[in-house]
């Protein structure tokens, strides 16, 4: 399936050397603790809270608009502590996603609307529907589905909850949204 | 961008990037992260001690009555998770609406309350003490435990945020003015 080009204005988006398309409408707080490893897209309104742990995204990840990516914290007896934010390769976050997870792995996809609540682990090749809210410290699987209605579908016997070959497919999805994502004029 | 009703107590942390409208009062140790909306243009809002506003999380006056307005009081120890709306008429202590809750216009919600993820709360109703809204049909129990408090985390933030974020400072003393009069 080919994408259709997303057009953005020269003034609007940030390149930088090893290929990050950075909106300038994002809030990327504390930026020094902000690692995005080359080719990832972070359109507007996104907001990447490096001040409270360090967020590390993979390759070719695609960050949609209003999306919120803040590292979880957990409470001891003695204070709390927040965990760094490990995002995987060809990662795919939806617009308006709020995601808290301690860990994702790569080829995932997250839907619109979509609530990671704290401390979730997604491994590699899922997917979270659009709208689907995990409860913390859910942990989802290799090549599950988590719905909306928060039941988590696929595993042994049902290998058709994610498509075949999705790892293909999201490297695929996330390299043509990145080639597609261009600049106007 | 400078709020000339925005009163801010000395301790509380207000980070500049807050998107506040109208008159707001916001009380000794309240934490209000960057980016949230807090719209008061109908009507003050004022936050009790201890508050945590998270991102996207937008807070608004509605309350409407005919001649004057309605002030919609915020108490103590109330955390507004990302992306939240509420429109409450009146808060009480200790609840949390957490990510993506909706808590319309005509709802009173009393103490220790929880709003669970993505749950909608609507039409005229009082929730009574330590109510928990779960699941995707917002189904209403009461919580068998107390919940912990929120204060480590405020301490947390309020050693983290000075660090990364230009803040706006206190303007409102109660006792420098006190001692004035």
């Amino acid at each position: 399936m080919e994408l259709p080009d997303i057009v953005y204005s020269k003034d609007e988006y940030v390149e930088t050397a090893s290929g990050n398309k950075v909106s300038r409408q994002t809030v990327l707080c504390g930026s020094q603790n902000i690692v995005l490893n080359g080719k990832v897209i972070v359109q507007s309104g996104a907001v990447i809270r490096g001040d409270l742990a360090n967020v590390r995204t993979g390759r070719f990840c695609v960050i949609s608009k209003n999306s919120v990516i803040r590292p979880p914290f957990k409470q001891f007896s003695k204070g709390i502590a927040f965990f760094p934010l490990h995002v995987g390769d060809h990662v795919f976050i939806g617009e308006n996603a709020v995601v808290s997870a301690a860990q994702i792995g790569s080829f995932v996809y997250i839907g619109k609307d979509a609530v990671i609540g704290k401390r979730c682990i997604l491994k590699d090749c899922c997917i979270i529907e659009d709208g689907a809210i995990l409860p913390p410290e859910t942990t989802v699987a290799n090549y599950m589905r988590f719905t909306k209605n928060g039941t988590m579908e696929g595993g042994q016997g049902n290998p058709n909850f994610v498509p075949p070959a999705m790892q293909d497919k999201m490297v695929e999805f996330t390299k043509s949204f990145y080639e597609h994502f261009v600049k106007a004029g | 961008m400078d709020v000339p009703d925005l009163k801010i107590y000395p301790k509380a942390l207000v980070c500049e990037e807050s998107n506040i409208k109208g008159d707001v009062i916001v009380s000794a140790g309240c934490v209000i992260h960057p980016h949230c909306n807090i719209n008061a243009e109908n009507g003050s809002i004022i936050f009790g001690e201890n508050c945590i506003v998270e991102e996207y999380a937008t807070i608004s006056n509605k309350n409407k009555s005919p001649g004057n307005y309605e002030i919609l009081y915020i108490g103590c120890n109330n955390v507004f998770e990302v992306g939240c709306t509420v429109e409450a008429l009146k808060i009480g202590d200790k609840n949390v609406f957490e990510a993506k809750s909706i808590v319309s216009n005509e709802v009173e919600i009393s103490n220790g309350c929880i709003i669970g993820a993505g749950c909608r709360l609507e039409g005229k109703q009082t929730l009574l003490e330590n109510t928990v809204i779960y699941g995707n049909d917002c189904l209403q129990r009461e919580a068998l435990e107390k919940q912990g408090s929120q204060i480590l985390q405020i301490d947390y933030l309020r050693k983290l945020l000075p660090n990364y974020h230009h803040l706006r400072k206190s303007n409102y003393d109660p006792k420098k003015i006190r001692s004035a009069v």
